[in-house]
C-alpha cells in the first residue's frame, strides 16, 4: 500500500466520524438554538423578518412578472383594487373602496379608490394611475406574460397580439385607442369595459397585474425602473436595497394606511434546499419551507417539530396524456393508466406527505372543489377491464410508450415509481425519457411536439374556477395542453364563465370537473400543500393558497430574538 | 520581446473569434428557446414569436452572429433575454464579487501550498512530508461541493448544539452586509467560501511544487553551487526554488484564470452573489446574450492569463527564448 492509499482510506474514516457527529447533535432533544424562552407576544418595533426567496427574480415589474416570488415582491410594494380574504379566499377592497358597481349588462366594473391613497414617496395615487398599470399590461411593448388576464377587457387582446416592430404604426394606435377607450377615469372611479360578462373578473382586480406602476417612475428609471430608486409603490413595503442574486430589502412605507409591524423584511437568494435548511437552523432565516427529504431530520428532532406549520396548497399534478396521439387517443386506455396506480402511497412515500391523492382537478380550498369527484381512484381491477376493452391500435401503440419528463433526480424518483406502478397493476411496460428542463417545456408547449405522456402541474392564479377548467382544459386553452376536445365540457366551461347566478355557475363547473374526469384527459395525482418551519419569534405569517402573500402582510410581526 | 507580445496580442484576434463562433453556435442549436422557463404556463406560440421578433433571434444565426460581432466591437454586449437587465450590467456587478472571491482563495492558496511543497520536498519522507501528502489528498480528492456542505453543517449547525462552542458559529449566507473591499467585509462570512475555494488549487500547487522542488534538487546544477560552497540557504532560494517555480507558474495561470471568474457551487452553496452561476444558468436557459457575455470574458482571461504564463517563463529561466 502507498502512502497516497492509505491516507484516502484514513479520509474516509474521518468522514465516518463526522457524519457520526452531525446525527449525534441532531439527535439531542432539548439541546439546541431554538429552545427560545418565551418573550411574550410583544411586537418588536424594529423587528426583522428574513425569509428565503428562493432564486434572484428575473423581473419584478408587475406587468411582466409570472413565478411566485416575483409576484410576492410586487405584493408587498404595490396594492391592487382588491385583494383576498386569507381565510376565505373572496375578493375584498383594498385601494378601491368597496365591491365593484356592476352594470345590469354584467359587462362593467366600477371601482370607487379610497381617500387619501399615496405612493411610498408621498405623492397620491389617482384612478388614473390603476389605468396605466392596464395599459402597460396590454402594451405589447411590454412583452409581459400575464397579460393574457387582461384579454377579458375590451380592446386588451388585439392590441396585445400586436408586433410592436412589425406592424403598421397607425394600426397599432388605433388599437391603443380602443383599448384606452374601454377603461374610464372619473374622479376616483375607474370604470372597466368587458368583452363578455365575466363573474371572475373581480378576483382579477385582486392581481397584481393591473398595480398602478408609476408612470414617471417607470418613464425615469427605464429598463432599470424596477430598480429601488424608482421602483415605487403604493404598498406596505418599499423595495429599499436590491442586492442582485443575494437579497431584497423591504422596509416599512410610513405612507401605507396601515403600517406594518415589521420594520424591515429581507428575502435572501439560497438556490439550495439543504443550504437553506442550515441556514434556518443556524438562525439566519426565521422561516424555511420544508422538502419531503428534510422529514428525517425534522421527525428527529423535538424542537423542530415544534416549528412546523401547515397550510393549505394551490396546485394540481397530474399525469399529462396527449389526447390527440395513439394510444391515448382511445379513452380505455386513459382511464385504464388514470386508475392503475395508488395515489395514497404516492404521496406518504414519494412526497413525504406534503399533499393529498387527487383524483380531480380543483385542489380543496378552492371554489369548486368537488369531493365527490372519485371516478379516478385507484382500481387496478377496473383498470385491467378498461385495458383490455381499448382497441388493437391502442394496444400496439402501449408497447413503445415512454414518458417524458424534465430531468432531476426528484424527478426521475418520481418517475419510477409511476413506472413499477404500471408495470405491476397494469402489466405495462413504460420507458422513461429524460429532458433537460427548457426543452421539456418547449415540447409540452406545441401540440406538433407534444409527448405522449409527460407530468405536469397547475396552480391558481385567482381563486375561481374558470382559472382552472376554461384556462387549462377547454379547446381555447392558451397552450396545446392535453389537446383534450370536447364539445361537451367546452359547453359546459364556456356557459358557466359568464353565469351571473353563482349557483347554477358552481353547478355547471362541477359537471365539467366530473366530465374531465371521466374522460381521463389526464391523470391527477395530488394536490400540493405547505409545509414550513418557523421560529417561535415569528407571529401572524399567514399561509395562503395563493402561494404569494396576501393582505399586505402587514399584519406579520417578530418578538425580540434571543 | 516586445515584437513577441505585440504579435501574441495579435494572435489573441482570431483566437477569440473562433471561441464566439463555436460558443454561439452550439447555444443557439440546444433546443428550446429563452422563453421556456416556465413548464407549467409555457407561453402562447403567437406571444413567443413576438419575443423572438421583439429580440431579433428569429432571423438566421450567421445573420445574428455578425450583428452580435457588430454589437461586440461597439462594445455593446446586448441585453439578456430572460432577466430585466443589461449583459454589461449583470458581469458589472457579478465579477468583480467573483474575482475578490477568487484573488483571495489564490492568494491563500499559494501563501500556504508553496512553503508547505516546499518545505516537504526539504523533509521528504518524514512526518511534515506525509502530513502535506495527506492534506493534498484530501484537498484534491473530494469535490467541494461535499466539503461544502460538511462545512456549512459542522460551522452553522452542529457547532452551535455545543454549548460550549456556540459562540464559534459561522453565518454563511450571502457575502456581507455592504461588503467592500476587504478590510470593510464581514470577515466571517467569507471566511468558509474563501477557505473552501482555495482548497483544490492549494491542493494542487502543494503536490506540484513539492514534485518540482525534488527535480530541481537532483539537478547537476545544484551539485555544482553546493560544490562551489554556496551556503544552503542560497543554493534552495537562488538554485532550486527558482528553477522549481516554472512547472507552478504554468498552473497558476490558467487556474487563477477560472477562479476569478466565478466558482458555481461555492457561490451557490454560499449565496454569493457571484458571476459563476450565470455559466450554468444562462446556458440552461438559453439566455444567448448572457451566455456569450460570460464565456467571452471567461476565455479572453484565460487567453491573457497563458500569455503572462509565457511571458514570466522567460523571466523564471534566460535559458526559454521568447523572441526569435
Amino acid at each position: 500500500m502507498t502512502p497516497r492509499d492509505r491516507s484516502r482510506w484514513s479520509l474516509l474514516a474521518v468522514f465516518v466520524a463526522l457524519a457520526l457527529v452531525i446525527s449525534a447533535c441532531q439527535g439531542q432533544p432539548g439541546g439546541g438554538p431554538t429552545t427560545t424562552a418565551a418573550t411574550g407576544d410583544q411586537a418588536d418595533p424594529n423587528g426583522e423578518l428574513v425569509t428565503n426567496m428562493g432564486s434572484e427574480p428575473d423581473t419584478v415589474d408587475p406587468q411582466k412578472e409570472s413565478f411566485v416570488s416575483e409576484i410576492g415582491v410586487s405584493m408587498k410594494v404595490f396594492e391592487a383594487l382588491m385583494t383576498f380574504d386569507v381565510k376565505t379566499g373572496k375578493p375584498i377592497p383594498s385601494a378601491a373602496k368597496d365591491q365593484p358597481k356592476v352594470s345590469a349588462d354584467g359587462k362593467q366594473y366600477t371601482y370607487t379608490l379610497r381617500d387619501g391613497l399615496k405612493y411610498s414617496d408621498g405623492s397620491p395615487v389617482t384612478a388614473a394611475d390603476f389605468k396605466y398599470g392596464w395599459e402597460r399590461l396590454c402594451d405589447p411593448a411590454t412583452a409581459g406574460e400575464y397579460a393574457f388576464t387582461g384579454y377579458i377587457v375590451v380592446g386588451c387582446e388585439a392590441w396585445n397580439s400586436m408586433d410592436p416592430k412589425k406592424d403598421d404604426k397607425a394600426k397599432q394606435d388605433a388599437a391603443k385607442a380602443k383599448f384606452l377607450d374601454s377603461i374610464k377615469v372619473d374622479g376616483q372611479n375607474i370604470t372597466f369595459t368587458l368583452t363578455d360578462q365575466a363573474p371572475y373578473f373581480n378576483a382579477i382586480a385582486g392581481l397584481w397585474v393591473g398595480v398602478p406602476a408609476k408612470k414617471d417612475a417607470v418613464t425615469k428609471g427605464g429598463d432599470k425602473w424596477t430598480e429601488p430608486a424608482t421602483f415605487i409603490g403604493n404598498g406596505p413595503f418599499v423595495l429599499s436595497e436590491w442586492k442582485h442574486n443575494e437579497k431584497m430589502v423591504f422596509t416599512r412605507n410610513d405612507n401605507f394606511r396601515t403600517p406594518t409591524k415589521i420594520k424591515k423584511w429581507t428575502q435572501v437568494m439560497i438556490n439550495e434546499g439543504a443550504v437553506a435548511f442550515a441556514a434556518y437552523r443556524n438562525n439566519e432565516l426565521d422561516v424555511y419551507g420544508v422538502a419531503s427529504e428534510d422529514l428525517r431530520t425534522i421527525n428527529g428532532d423535538a424542537d423542530l417539530q415544534k416549528q412546523v406549520v401547515d397550510g393549505p396548497g394551490s396546485c394540481t399534478f397530474y399525469v399529462g396524456f396527449n389526447n390527440r396521439k395513439a394510444p391515448f387517443t382511445d379513452k380505455n386506455v386513459r382511464v385504464a393508466m388514470a386508475k392503475s396506480f395508488d395515489r395514497a402511497s404516492y404521496v406518504k412515500d414519494i412526497i413525504g406527505g406534503i399533499g393529498k391523492p387527487a383524483t380531480s382537478f380543483i385542489p380543496p380550498g378552492m371554489p369548486g372543489y368537488d369531493a365527490e369527484d372519485t371516478f379516478q381512484k385507484f382500481d387496478a381491477a377496473a383498470a385491467k377491464t378498461a385495458l383490455g376493452a381499448a382497441s388493437a391500435d391502442a394496444q400496439t401503440a402501449l408497447k413503445t410508450l415512454k414518458i417524458t419528463y424534465s430531468s432531476s433526480a426528484r424527478n426521475k424518483t418520481r418517475l419510477e415509481w409511476f413506472q413499477q406502478q404500471w408495470k405491476a397493476n397494469l402489466g405495462v411496460d413504460i420507458a422513461l425519457d429524460p429532458v433537460d428542463s427548457t426543452t421539456f417545456t418547449q415540447l409540452v408547449k406545441k401540440p406538433e411536439t407534444l409527448p405522449a405522456m409527460f407530468l405536469l402541474g397547475w396552480c391558481a392564479d385567482y381563486l375561481d374556477q374558470q382559472d382552472w377548467l376554461t384556462t387549462v382544459f377547454s379547446s381555447k386553452a392558451s397552450s396545446g395542453r392535453v389537446g383534450y376536445n370536447s364539445k361537451a365540457f367546452d359547453d359546459l366551461v364556456f356557459a358557466a364563465d359568464k353565469e351571473p347566478d353563482p349557483k347554477k355557475r358552481d353547478d355547471q363547473y362541477i359537471q365539467a370537473g366530473r366530465l374531465l374526469s371521466q374522460d381521463a384527459a389526464a391523470a391527477f395525482i395530488y394536490y400540493n400543500a405547505t409545509k414550513i418551519l418557523q421560529k417561535s419569534w415569528v407571529k401572524n405569517y399567514y399561509i395562503t393558497a395563493l402561494g404569494f402573500e396576501l393582505a399586505g402582510f402587514t399584519d406579520v410581526f417578530v418578538t425580540k430574538k434571543q | 520581446m516586445a515584437r513577441y507580445v505585440i504579435r501574441r496580442v495579435l494572435l489573441m484576434i482570431p483566437t477569440l473569434f473562433f471561441i464566439a463562433l463555436i460558443i454561439f453556435t452550439l447555444a443557439h442549436l440546444a433546443p428550446g428557446s429563452p422563453f421556456d422557463k416556465n413548464e407549467n404556463r409555457p407561453l402562447p406560440e403567437a406571444t413567443v414569436a413576438r419575443l423572438n421578433s421583439l429580440y431579433g433571434i428569429d432571423k438566421p444565426i450567421h445573420e445574428q452572429f455578425l450583428l452580435y460581432l457588430g454589437n461586440l466591437a461597439r462594445f455593446d454586449l446586448g441585453s439578456s433575454l430572460v432577466k430585466d437587465r443589461t449583459v454589461a450590467d449583470i458581469i458589472g456587478s457579478e465579477w468583480p464579487v467573483s474575482a475578490q472571491l477568487g484573488i483571495q482563495a489564490t492568494l491563500l492558496a499559494l501563501a500556504i501550498s508553496l512553503p508547505l511543497g516546499v518545505i516537504s520536498a526539504l523533509k521528504q519522507n518524514t512526518i511534515i512530508d506525509y502530513g502535506s501528502l495527506l492534506f493534498a489528498t484530501i484537498g484534491r480528492t473530494i469535490p467541494n461541493f461535499v466539503i461544502g456542505i460538511f462545512a456549512i453543517y459542522i460551522f452553522g449547525v452542529t457547532i452551535r448544539q455545543i454549548p460550549a462552542l456556540s459562540g464559534l458559529a459561522l453565518p454563511f449566507v450571502g457575502w456581507g452586509n455592504g461588503c467592500g473591499p476587504l478590510p470593510s467585509c464581514d470577515v466571517k462570512r467569507m471566511l468558509l467560501p474563501t477557505v473552501i475555494l482555495g482548497l483544490g488549487e492549494m491542493a494542487l500547487l502543494t503536490r506540484i511544487t513539492r514534485a518540482s522542488m525534488l527535480e530541481a534538487i537532483r539537478q547537476d546544477y545544484v551539485r555544482t553551487a553546493r560544490s562551489k560552497g554556496l551556503r544552503e540557504q542560497s543554493v534552495i532560494v537562488a538554485h532550486v526554488i527558482k528553477n522549481a517555480m516554472i512547472p507552478v507558474a504554468t498552473i497558476i495561470g490558467p487556474a487563477t484564470a477560472g477562479l476569478i471568474t466565478g466558482a458555481f457551487i461555492i457561490e451557490t452553496l454560499f449565496n454569493i452573489p457571484g458571476m459563476g452561476r450565470e455559466f450554468i444558468l444562462s446556458v440552461n436557459r438559453r439566455d444567448y446574450p448572457l451566455i456569450m457575455g460570460v464565456y467571452m470574458l471567461s476565455a479572453g482571461l484565460i487567453v491573457v492569463a497563458n500569455l503572462t504564463v509565457d511571458l514570466v517563463y522567460g523571466m523564471l529561466d534566460p535559458r526559454i527564448k521568447l523572441a526569435k
